[in-house]
This record gives structure tokens, sequence and C-alpha cells, in this order.
């Protein structure tokens, strides 16, 4: 159980989120919407145990997600960046097993479950080339892949499907919602589709400190999403 | 990507190492007859023993040194530019060893050394607490060093005007880099195994943080105290290096570039690879400047510009 209590952030002086509280268990699908700037990026950050909410507190599993140590904080929770910067000419194998660090496997473990996860996400085909050479979307299937390499309990994704071509969008939001049978999936997504048919949750931050979170048949209904197109916000 | 497998493994570099070692230790102003070696009367034995031996370990140490914290440097503040300079260590020994200098202190050697250790270590510490806002900050890093580089430099360019010919060409020698001076030291072999032997058990986070803070907290690196350890290891290297033979440039920045190049950008290899090829590279260079103009000596920092510059051209195109 992945628990925000209370969370409030401040940012340079101004208020991102305050007061918010939501809890995610294993087994539920999560889509976190609401316009730009409204706070979903930093409640993933502070979901990841990345970024330590001003006051209240995030739990997992009933431990106080800052007192974790960063291995057996990556333990319980993969997070996907919204960018990630551009880095040095690491191979895609290499980033993908990078996902492994907060496991104490043995090399053939790491090697096994490395290729298992790049055929997983269908792009083994890749796996000698750099990171620097790839397309944006082969670059974002990367990230994603170094995510599900790390096999955590709880994942959160911050707008998984950006620079994915259309087949492969199906493919994952496919293969998130398999994930979410035994795990916990928090997605950041913009598709209002996609969230209506797939997540069994959502959680809407709609401006003014206004939080709305419940199953997604119920909260995706018309009066609601009218609060979240408001183009006055 | 194409990297060299035989390159990765460290007993070739070790090879190369002692190569460069026979020859530059039998290359020089005076011709020496090798029979002469073990013969504890002979000229050959001192000037073998006592001064070229002495001289080229002095040459690996502080290569090796300057390459390793080369590398990390630039892992933490993700710039292709960066060199261990950039901490304000240069900077802060030169002033004080030149203000030395200038006064026309006659100070034994390892008094030169603490004095230039001293400054460089102060001036980083200077440089480290003006970028800490919560934790250090790599960005600021990059600004503070530059800008205090300049401060420096201006410093430096004053008391050079200040003073007289003799004392300005010892000045320059210094400011080169110039590795005849000190005696190989052992604190410096222990600074530098020590940090390659805890930099080793963290190769997979230093990859991790190469790829950026953010993605190597996330995936479960102590990132903060990662930081803080690779920081001090980069101004304890440099200032060992500068106080032990001025400031030598480029083999700090150049060396990383050519290694990554050549074994690919794990640290797993990267680490030992580096050291090794920094070491290689600057003994060959010192043994040029005491040989190209024999019996002049000139200072080693323009043959590392003169021989670096056309390898790195080189290896950039090819690979």
């Amino acid at each position: 159980m992945l628990k925000a209590e209370h969370i409030s952030v401040l940012l340079e002086n101004r208020q991102v989120l305050n007061d918010l509280s939501c809890t995610f268990r294993a087994g539920e699908f999560w889509g976190i919407i609401g316009q730009n700037g409204a706070g979903k990026s930093t409640l993933l950050q502070c979901l990841a145990g990345l970024l330590a909410p001003n006051q209240g507190q995030v739990l997992v599993d009933n431990e106080d997600m800052h007192q974790l140590d960063p291995l057996s904080r990556a333990q319980k929770v993969a997070y996907l960046m919204q960018e990630q910067e551009p880095s040095l000419a690491f191979s895609v194998y290499q980033a993908v097993e990078m996902g492994r660090y907060p496991w104490p496997d043995n090399p053939e473990n790491r090697h096994r479950v490395t290729e298992q996860t790049l055929t997983a996400c269908r792009i083994d085909q890749l796996k000698n080339r750099s990171i620097l050479q790839l397309s944006g979307g082969e670059r974002r299937k990367v990230e994603i892949a170094t995510c599900f390499a790390q096999n955590s309990d709880y994942l959160l994704l911050d707008e998984p499907f950006n620079h994915l071509d259309v087949v492969y969008q199906r493919f994952l939001v496919k293969k998130l919602q398999a994930i979410a049978r035994d795990k916990a999936v928090v997605m950041v997504c913009h598709d209002i589709n996609v969230v209506a048919k797939y997540c069994t949750h959502v959680l809407m931050l709609l401006g003014d400190d206004c939080y709305l979170s419940g199953d997604s048949a119920t909260m995706l209904n018309k009066a609601n999403l009218e609060e979240l197109f408001d183009e006055s916000q | 990507m194409q990297t060299r497998q035989w390159l990765k493994r460290p007993w070739i570099w070790w090879l190369f190492l002692l190569l460069a070692l026979i020859v530059s230790v039998s290359v020089g102003s005076v011709a020496l007859p090798l029979n002469q070696l073990f013969n504890p009367d002979s000229i050959t034995y001192s000037i073998v023993w006592q001064l070229r031996i002495p001289r080229a370990l002095n040459a690996m140490l502080v290569g090796g040194s300057l390459a390793l914290a080369g590398l990390l440097i630039q892992n933490l503040v993700k710039n292709p530019l960066a060199d261990p300079y950039l901490l304000g260590v240069s900077g802060g020994a030169a002033s004080c060893q030149l203000l030395v200098i200038m006064l026309g202190l006659s100070l034994s050697a390892e008094a030169l050394f603490l004095i230039g250790f001293g400054g460089s270590l102060l001036a980083t510490l200077l440089v480290l607490k003006l970028s800490y806002h919560g934790r250090i900050k790599p960005n600021k890093v990059t600004l503070n060093g530059v800008v205090m580089a300049f401060g420096f430099a201006a410093i430096i360019s004053f008391m050079l005007s200040l003073a007289d010919g003799q004392q300005i060409r010892s000045m320059m020698f210094w400011l080169m880099g110039d590795l005849s001076f000190a005696q190989p030291s052992w604190l410096m072999v222990v600074i530098l195994g020590l940090c390659y032997f805890l930099l080793r058990q963290q190769h997979t986070a230093l990859d991790l943080l190469a790829r950026g803070e953010l993605f190597a907290r996330k995936s479960g690196v102590h990132a903060e105290r990662l930081n803080l350890m690779v920081f001090v290891m980069t101004a304890l290297l440099t200032s060992m290096a500068v106080a032990q033979a001025g400031t030598i440039g480029f083999v700090g920045l150049i060396i990383p570039h050519i290694v990554r190049l050549l074994v690919g950008y794990q640290h797993r290899h990267l680490l030992s690879v580096t050291i090794l090829a920094g070491a290689l590279f600057l003994l060959i260079a010192d043994t040029l400047a005491r040989t190209v103009l024999s019996p002049i000596q000139l200072p080693v920092g323009i043959f590392t510009a003169l021989v670096g510059v056309p390898v790195f051209l080189v290896l950039s195109r090819k690979i």
C-alpha cells in the first residue's frame, strides 16, 4: 500500500500541492489527470520518494518513505521520469541492466532478467545500439524497460506514452494493465480516453487545491470532466 | 559502439607502462652504458636510480591522479569540458606557491608541497561552499569554478608582472608543470590506491550517476553521499598532483575522453584504464619534454597538449 497522507509541497514559494491524501493498492491501475502545472509530476516525485513534502508524509507498506535508505526505496518503487536528460552513450542492454541496481543479483540472474525484459518490451533487436543513436520513441521504450527490469511493487509512470507510436501505446497500456493485476501502477496521462478505458481508478487534480479520487467509472462523470476541462483554470 | 575488448584488460596497460618506463629511463641527455646499471659506484647507477626512475614514477603518479580526477569531475558536473582544475585547485595552489617563490623564501620541497596542497584545498572548499545549497549543485560548481579561476588568473598575472626575470622563469616552469621538482610521494600512492579501491566498489553507481543525478537517485543510488565522496576525492587527487608537479594541463581533460572512446562508458573498465592511461601519457610527455631539445628541459605541459591533441583527433575520427 502506497499512501500519501495530507501532503503539501512548496516549490520556490509556490504552493504546488496542498493537503492531498490518496492510497494506492496492489491490483489497482491509477490514472492521474489534470491540467499543466496542476502538480501531477510533483506528486509522482513525492510518491517515488525523490521529493520530500513540506508537510504530511508518504507511507509505503506502512513505512515512512523518507526514512528508507535509497536501495530499499528503489526495491519498493520504480519511477519513470517525464523526460530523461541526455547522457553518455551506454548501450541499450547496459541501460536496461541499470534497472537491476537495487537488487543483489548474481551476474547470471542479472543477465537473464535483463534479456527477458528486453524481449518482453520488444526491444531486444536494439540491445547493442547506443542509447544516443535511438529515436525519441525508441529511447522512451528503453526507459520504460529499465523501470520494468527494476521489478518493484509500485510502478509510477510520468506520461509513459510520450513519443511512442500508436501500436506501441496500445501494447504498453495492455502490459501495464496486466502488471496492475498484482502490483500497483500509477500513471500520469493526458489521454482521458485511455484512462477511462483501462484505468481502474483515477485521481483528478482540478486546481484550487481540489483533488478527487475514486474508481474511474464513477469519477469520470460529466460534472467532473467539465471541471477538468474548465478553461478559466 | 566499437570498443576494443583487449584494451579493457588492465594488464595490457601495465605492459605499455612498463615498456614506456624502460624507454624513458634509458633515454636522456646523458647516454648510459646499461651494463653499469646495478653497479652502485657508477654514474649510471645514480642517474637511473636517483634521477630518472623517481621522476618517471612521479610522472606516472601525477598522470594517473589527474586522469582519474578528470574522469570524476566530468561525471559530476556532466560537462565534457570540465577538467580537475575546475574546482579552483590549480589557482589556489599556484597563487600560494608563486607567492613563496616571489618573496624569495627558500623553503624545502616538502614545505612548498604543503603550501601548495593547503592553498588548493582552501580554494576547493571555497568553490564547494559557494555551490552548496542544501546539497552540492553540480551546475553551480561549474560556474563558480570558472569564475574563481578567472580571479586566481588575475592574481597570478599580477604576481608575474611584479616578478623579475629569473623568478619569472621558475614561475613559468611551475605554471606549466614541472616533474623534476619533487620526489614521488608515498602519500600519493596511498591516496590514489584508496580512491581507486573505494570507487571500484561503486562502479555501477557511478554509471548510474553519469546518466543524471535524478536517474541515479530513482534507481536506488545514495546520490548525495556519492557526489560528496567523489568531490572530495577529486579535490584530494588534484591538490596532490598540483602540489607535486605544478599545473600540468590537458591530462585530466583529454585522457578520460580518449579512454571512453577506447573502452566504452562503464566504470567497471573506465576506472583502472583511465589511471593507467593517464600514467602512461604523462610518462611519455615528460620523456619527450626532457629529451627533444636535450640538454634543455622543456615544461611538460607543452607536450601533454602537443601529444594529446593529435591522438584525440585521430581517435575521435576513427571511432
